[in-house]
Order: structure tokens, then C-alpha cells, then sequence
């Protein structure tokens, strides 16, 4: 089966941790993850600037790590990162910002991409929330 | 059309958990996690409300969230991430209330 799997929350968030297990659990089973789609607060997960403190489960590179295992489309909501200061060289150079902080697995994208991955999964499963 | 209901916050919180069950057809199903689980809290006003909804064989919860919270209830059945995809597949839509 397909699944679509859209992550609403950063990467120190519970339901983010919950996402990437989830996905794993998926494929490890089978199952084909059709696409992963970052949105709002999720956009967060895809910064390569973040330092996560050494006593906790670096969830950030563990998405990294993920998407670069199993080659899976990640892609991370355009106007929710621009939003949020999640910016790929593209964007930084046509914004003016001094910095990108987005590269390679992720894919910055339109909602679009969430709607096409609801209809050509078998099932969308979002993840937010505490 | 069957529904997987995914519950993530706190029952003590917000009235998520309160607004599902009373929306809950008889064949979806409720799936627990994160603080969510604290519902299943014994004792608890909200674990009475969760006992009186007549769930059997339709409530869930993720197993490391009972775990972490020392939480044991006979009214829900413990998964883990394996069973929760499987889960996911015998319901036709999950509808997640983040």
C-alpha cells in the first residue's frame, strides 16, 4: 500500500518522532511511502542549521537520514518555509536573505504537492500535535 | 466510510477527545498516543466518559505512550508502530485531530 504522510509539528515535537516511526514502521512492513510533506511548524525539520542538545534524540538528522536511506520525496511546504526562514539557495537569492539553510534531500514545494500525494496514496496520515 | 480517529493532546487540555466521541460512528475506530493516553488515566472523570463511550475492540493507544506514562487499561488495546500502520489500512480514512 501507499502512504502519504504530512508532518505538521519541528523535529522536538513528539508527534514529529511519532511521524518519522510511523514511516519507518511502513516501510520496514512493505509499504511504499509515496511522499512525505512538511507543512506549517513541520517546515522546521528540514532546517540544516539546527543543533539539537546532546542528552536528546536528534530527530532532525534522523529525518535526514531517512529520506536519504530509502530516496523518499520529501518535500517541505514553500510559503510555510519562507514563513519560517526555511530557505534554499533559490529563495535566499531571490529574497535578499544573507543565508540558506534548505538543501538536498528536501524539496521545496507548493501545497499542491500534498493534494496530489492525497490522491495517489491509499492513505494520508497527518501528523501534529503534542 | 470508516474512520481512524487520532487523538495526540491532552484530554485535560482542550475538548478534542470529548468533540470525537461524541462524533464517533459505530464502526470508526479511536486511536490514542502521545497525551492523549491520559485519558485512560483510572479514576479520572475523563477515563468514566471514555468507560461509558462502549469503545470495545475500537480503542487504541500507541503502546510507548501507555508505557512512558505508567498507565495500564483494560479498555484499549496497545500497539506498536508495526500494528498502527496495519491499523491505519483497515479503516478507510484516518482523520488525525491536530
Amino acid at each position: 500500500m501507499k502512504f502519504a504522510i504530512a508532518v505538521f509539528s519541528p523535529a522536538h515535537a513528539p508527534s514529529s518522532r511519532r511521524a518519522l516511526r510511523f514511516a519507518e514502521a511502513a516501510i520496514q512492513s512493505g509499504h511504499q511511502v509515496a511522499r512525505l510533506f512538511f507543512y506549517q511548524d513541520g517546515v522546521h525539520s528540514a532546517s540544516s542549521n539546527i543543533v539539537t542538545p546532546q542528552d536528546e534524540v536528534d530527530i532532525a538528522a534522523q529525518w535526514r537520514s531517512f529520506v536519504e536511506q530509502h530516496q523518499l520525496d520529501a518535500v517541505v511546504c514553500i510559503a510555510a518555509g519562507l514563513r519560517r526562514g526555511v530557505l534554499n539557495q533559490d529563495e535566499a537569492t531571490r529574497h535578499g536573505r544573507p543565508a540558506a539553510n534548505l538543501s538536498a534531500p528536501w524539496d521545496l514545494s507548493g501545497l499542491g504537492q500534498l493534494h496530489e500525494a492525497a490522491q495517489l496514496a491509499d492513505r494520508l496520515i497527518c501528523f501534529g500535535g503534542d | 466510510m470508516s474512520t481512524l480517529h487520532v487523538i495526540s493532546h491532552s484530554p485535560f487540555a482542550d475538548d478534542r477527545l470529548d468533540s470525537c466521541l461524541r462524533l464517533l460512528a459505530n464502526d470508526d475506530g479511536l486511536l490514542l498516543c502521545g497525551d492523549a493516553v491520559n485519558a485512560l488515566r483510572a479514576g479520572s472523570p475523563v477515563e468514566a466518559r471514555v468507560r461509558n463511550a462502549d469503545l470495545q475492540q475500537r480503542l487504541f493507544v500507541l503502546a510507548e505512550d501507555v508505557r512512558a506514562r505508567a498507565i495500564h487499561s483494560e479498555l484499549a488495546q496497545a500497539l506498536d508502530y508495526i500494528a498502527f500502520v496495519e491499523l491505519t489500512l483497515k479503516y478507510d480514512k484516518v482523520n488525525s485531530w491536530l
